[in-house]
């Protein structure tokens, strides 16, 4: 174990540690783009010099190893004025594209400059004109004149996914990233190299555009998309969600996360979600509006009429606080799980994928075992048919993209006599239900907090980020409705009560514009 | 609060600063009448005052060559809005060149304070402040001013062409 110091600090690293590990074991900065913790050294953007006592010129921290006793700074004016040349090559070819691209904001380029620039560039030559908005697959596009050749994503492809799709081609000043053969860069876990990418290079087809990065929010999360529970940042605004990103954990994904849990935070949105909670008697055609709480109470005379005729069917989407809280509201023996393709769920892909598609199977399992539950799902649609069952509370999933059977479940638990679906989404599906149903609003995992099971048995809390349906329910409160007792619940008032009589179709709505921390505030200053 | 009565016999002679106040009107009516270019005021509705173009008026987003939106969809006037009165939707353009443009951009007037901080945080010179001060609508909603308006609208006479080129940009090399 090798002790070294670093700006006058002493610390004590692992054996065979890079200078760079120690600056980040210490949380000291260091200028830096090409090495990322999650990959291998490549030492090509040399923007990572030190000084070490002793040695006559400065090294970079990422490819040299601590030994005993070295003196390490990276504070020297000659040090300061050697990273502002290196930072000042990078630029040589630069595109002044900050205003179009959508790193800036978060780009590295923008945060050394700001720190180390010269802020003029001293080169009177033209500057190299590279491939711009090349379209490198369905979830990236590539802009090779903003590329300043760290290499990341080249070694992503080679070291994580281990897909081997990019490259760097030609060289010189010509160097650019590219995929061989123009074979599109297609794998699950594409969308890392653009988190990766210190410049903004590389951007998402799913985000480009879409929102300056200053706008938005973030929360931390956990990925709802499978099982495996990946730490994420959530990125949000008043408009919805918009992007996730992972954030880094030893035990459960490391630094990445796969594509598709990416594109978990779309049904969260707005025009997704069911705003507020419907209605319908059997053999009525239409569904009646009900605010959430009125309906959650109105839904608690079936359940009272039903006794113990009353089933209840879980979906492993729910955080584990709500499974107890229900079951202990409304005990009741009758309990099943509801599994979508549980022939898939042993599949993994190697890396972070999963074939159950659930956050908290294991929840569910749990708060069923803690119960002393064991049942069928045969029993429960042999007990719909015949009449044993009158009233069923499902709660149905958030994600209703990975349940391909919902349509077969609404026909087989629209048998029963009354329906009371617990939902976050809305869905054309609901529409064939032809019995006494009540949809309730349900809050997406954005919006409440709890805890997820995930594959391994690690319960993994998440925080809630924002609200998006402010009148929608969680399932625990849910269920004290539903069991007849009395809880506050949020009744919201009309919003865009005055509208305009000729509004334009394009017109922005009151509610859409957008809102900076200064009118957030209002009032609170 | 102090009271200064008049003197009684002060407030004697009070005609004769009436017949002076009178002497003046008098005076700028019959030379107003004989000088009329010499005249102070205007005839409002029919007549109107132009402002030097430096003056901070109504905002006027500018023009390539070919005439269409120079507005690159930055959003850096949108964030130094001290009123958030700006509000823009970005789109991918087909052209690898521009890349980026808006597709909605709108001002709501009203609430805009006229400050000139979008026109000084816009990095290509696509969005200025003009002459025009005189903006009377019948309600509401006509004071959002959509893209149409902003860049198009007739007194422009096809739009205010922008000081920034991005070819002349490119072949220069930057």
């Amino acid at each position: 174990m090798p002790k070294c110091t670093i700006n006058g600090q002493e610390v004590e690293v692992k054996e065979g540690a890079t200078i760079m590990e120690a600056f980040y074991k210490l949380n000291e900065g260091i200028a830096h783009y090409c090495y990322h913790p999650g990959l291998s050294v490549a030492g090509v953007c040399r923007l990572c010099i030190v000084d070490i006592e002793g040695n006559p010129r400065p090294q970079i921290a990422c490819n040299t190893a601590v030994t005993e006793g070295m003196k390490v700074s990276n504070q020297g004016e000659k040090l300061k004025d050697g990273v502002k040349w290196v930072l000042d090559f990078h630029l040589i070819n630069h595109p002044l594209d900050c205003p179009v691209c959508d790193q800036a904001g978060e780009c590295g380029l923008q945060d050394q400059y700001m720190q180390y620039g010269k802020y003029s560039s001293e080169m009177a030559e033209p500057k190299v004109k590279k491939h711009k908005v090349v379209d490198l697959g369905p979830t990236i596009v590539l802009d090779s004149e903003r590329c300043i050749l760290c290499a990341r994503c080249v070694r992503f492809t080679d070291e994580v996914s281990k897909t081997n799709e990019l490259g760097l081609f030609n060289r010189g000043d010509r160097t650019e990233i590219g995929t061989f053969d123009g074979k599109p860069l297609d794998n699950n876990y594409s969308l890392n190299t653009v988190d990766i990418c210190p410049v903004g290079a590389l951007t998402s087809k799913d985000f480009r555009f879409r929102q300056r990065v200053w706008y938005l929010k973030d929360s931390e999360s956990i990925c709802t998309g499978c099982s495996t529970g990946c730490n994420v940042k959530v990125y949000y605004n008043k408009e919805g969600a918009f992007r996730v990103k992972p954030v880094y954990n030893e035990k459960v994904n490391g630094h990445w996360m796969c594509d598709v849990g990416r594109d978990v935070y779309k049904f969260v949105n707005r025009e997704h979600r069911l705003l507020k909670g419907r209605v319908k008697q059997k053999g009525q055609a239409t569904w009646t509006d009900m605010d959430a709480g009125a309906l959650a109470k109105d839904a608690h005379k079936a359940i009272k009429a039903a006794g113990d005729k009353l089933a209840i069917v879980l979906t492993g989407q729910y955080s584990t606080h709500e499974y107890q809280l229900l079951l202990k509201n409304l005990p009741t023996k009758n309990v099943y799980h509801w599994k979508n393709q549980p022939e898939e769920w042993e599949k993994f892909d190697g890396l972070l994928y999963r074939g159950d598609k659930n956050p908290n199977t294991k929840g569910v399992e749990a708060a069923m075992n803690s119960n002393g539950i064991k049942s069928n799902w045969n029993d429960l649609l042999t007990a719909i048919k015949s009449g044993s069952v009158q009233t069923v509370l499902v709660a149905g999933p958030e994600n209703m993209a990975v349940y391909n059977d919902m349509n077969e479940k609404i026909q087989e638990l629209g048998a029963a006599q009354n329906v009371i679906w617990a939902s976050a989404c809305k869905s054309e599906d609901f529409d064939k239900l032809n019995t006494n149903a009540w949809l309730l609003p349900m809050k997406s995992y954005l919006e409440k907090e709890g805890s997820f099971i995930n594959h391994q048995g690690l319960e993994q809390k998440f925080k809630k980020a924002t609200t998006i349906v402010s009148e929608a329910l969680t399932l625990g409160e849910a269920s004290y409705l539903l069991s007849g007792q009395n809880i506050p619940v949020m009744k919201v008032a009309p919003i865009d009560t005055f509208i305009e009589a000729d509004r334009r179709p394009d017109q922005v709505t009151l509610e859409h514009r957008k809102k900076n921390e200064f009118v957030y505030k209002r009032g609170s200053l | 609060m102090s009271v200064v009565p008049n003197s009684p016999d002060k407030s004697k002679w009070y005609l004769i600063s009436i017949l002076g106040g009178l002497f003046i009107t008098f005076k700028h009516l019959i030379t107003n009448l004989f000088n009329k270019n010499k005249m102070m005021t205007l005839n409002y509705p029919e007549e109107k005052y132009e402002y030097s173009p430096r003056f901070k008026g109504n905002h006027v987003l500018t023009v390539k060559k070919d005439g269409s939106i120079r507005c690159t969809a930055c959003m850096l006037c949108a964030t130094n809005c001290p009123a958030d009165c700006i509000k823009i939707l970005a789109a991918e353009h087909n052209d690898p060149t521009v890349e980026k443009y808006p597709i909605a951009y709108e001002i709501d007037v009203l609430r805009c304070v006229f400050c000139g901080f979008c026109e000084e945080a816009c990095p290509v010179d696509a969005i200025r402040m003009g002459p025009e001060w005189q903006t009377p609508g019948l309600n509401g909603s006509k004071f959002i001013y959509d893209i149409n308006h902003l860049a198009y609208r007739p007194q422009l006479k096809g739009g205010v062409v922008s000081v920034v080129d991005e070819q002349e940009r490119h072949k220069s090399g930057i």
